[in-house]
């Protein structure tokens, strides 16, 4: 069984409600499940009605199940914080000042969003994941989550030319060095080189653990986007070796009696009709099967909603 | 001063001055070639992890930020070099007088 779940897709087509369903059914199987969400536009607390942190929470109501919700902005401030720490006890004043600008700009930058996040996610991974059994993900709107997910190999690479070319000017440093002044600092011993090597550890940790442990879903609606961004979806997954487990098919339109007939009842039908066509497209052609149907449920999503849609969902049993 | 002392300390200031002519004409200028290429390959690590310094977005200076606080002294000389070629003073004191 793997440890991590990851839920994906469109903005809107109800990954929260399915992630939140999924957690709900694999607590009930008798797994200590710990959902986490990384979307920006946190929901996971209205689903509940419980407001969720930083930190797993005990979700009341139901037995053995804790939520999270990571907020990537505060992240990134303790990223720069942290730094800055730093920069105080090892520099003097006026370079502090001189970097600070660097620095900002650094923790400003379009990336820096989803590295922060990224770096959360490895955390919780790695240590925030040991009492639980089962860890969900409800990840953010398609694109960034790809960019998430591809990050550890392009990552990898980056700091291993960094590395390299870091090695190179320490080498000829110490080259120049012969038989007069000690070498400033040597490859052995530098800071830099350890850091970028820890990184590289952490990159490749979160890439073997994506590749080894983990399964993706993707949740579509039955409509022509969303069945077209899915299969990029899947497309751009496999390309990163990482396999899609299933689809979730969402917010099917219910078919109206057959003795009604009145306005809304053909519209209904129509509708039906044409999602039928869809979702027949999805199971011929993709390659990836379709591991449930889920009607679409008028109003808020409660509790008893969420139940009924959590035995809809594949939950393998409690690991032996 | 016997003849053979006044050959001595010649043989000496011959030493001294043929070193010199070595080390300034074939050794010196061997290690400082050397020396500037470990400095350019420096730069070129420098730009690596900074490039966003130059409105370049890097997807990496997230990361790399935190090797700031190692870099800070070098890093400040660095940008000012990359920016304003025609310093003197930053010109890797590549210069003899």
């Amino acid at each position: 069984m793997s440890k991590f779940t990851f839920f994906g897709g469109k903005g809107g087509v109800g990954k929260t409600t399915v992630s939140a369903a999924f957690g709900v059914r694999s607590a009930n199987a008798g797994d200590e499940t710990l959902l986490v969400s990384t979307d920006p536009a946190h929901s996971t607390s209205d689903v509940f009605g419980q407001s969720f942190g930083d930190t797993p929470t005990q979700v009341t109501g139901y037995d053995g199940l804790s939520a999270m919700e990571i907020d990537p902005d505060a992240e990134v401030e303790a990223h720069l914080q942290g730094i800055r720490k730093q920069m105080a006890e090892q520099v003097s004043q006026v370079v502090v000042n001189e970097i600070d600008r660097q620095i900002e700009m650094a923790h400003n930058t379009p990336g820096a969003y989803e590295a922060a996040l990224f770096d959360r996610l490895i955390h919780v991974m790695r240590e925030e994941s040991a009492p639980f059994d089962r860890v969900v993900f409800d990840t953010a709107p398609t694109g960034g989550t790809l960019r998430l997910l591809s990050l550890p190999e392009f990552l990898g690479d980056w700091v291993d030319r960094l590395v390299e070319k870091r090695q190179q000017s320490l080498d000829r440093y110490e080259m120049a060095a012969i038989g007069d002044t000690e070498p400033r600092v040597d490859a052995e011993t530098d800071p830099i080189i350890a850091r970028l090597r820890e990184r590289k550890e952490r990159f490749a940790f979160a890439g073997r653990t994506l590749r080894e442990d983990a399964v993706f879903y993707l949740v579509c609606n039955p409509d022509e986007l969303s069945v077209a961004e899915t299969r990029r979806a899947v497309e751009h997954l496999r390309s990163h070796d990482l396999a899609v487990a299933g689809l979730v098919v969402n917010k099917l339109t219910p078919e109206p009696d057959p003795e009604e007939d009145g306005t809304g009842a053909r519209y209904l039908r129509e509708r039906c009709a044409r999602e039928h066509e869809r979702v027949e497209e999805v199971e011929t052609t993709f390659s990836v099967p379709v591991v449930a149907r889920i009607a679409a449920r008028s109003g808020e999503i409660t509790a008893d909603v969420l139940d009924e849609v959590a035995t809809e969902l594949p939950v393998r049993p409690p690991s032996a | 001063m016997t003849v053979y002392e006044q050959f001595a300390r010649f043989r000496e200031a011959a030493t001294e001055v043929l070193h010199g002519l070595y080390h300034g004409m074939i050794e010196h200028p061997a290690f400082e070639r050397i020396e500037n290429e470990a400095m350019d390959s420096e730069d070129a690590f420098f730009f690596a992890c900074f490039a966003d310094a130059f409105g370049i977005p890097s997807p990496v200076s997230y990361y790399t930020a935190e090797l700031l606080p190692y870099l800070a002294e070098d890093f400040e000389a660095w940008e000012r070099r990359m920016w304003d070629r025609e310093s003197v003073l930053d010109w890797k004191g590549d210069y003899h007088f």
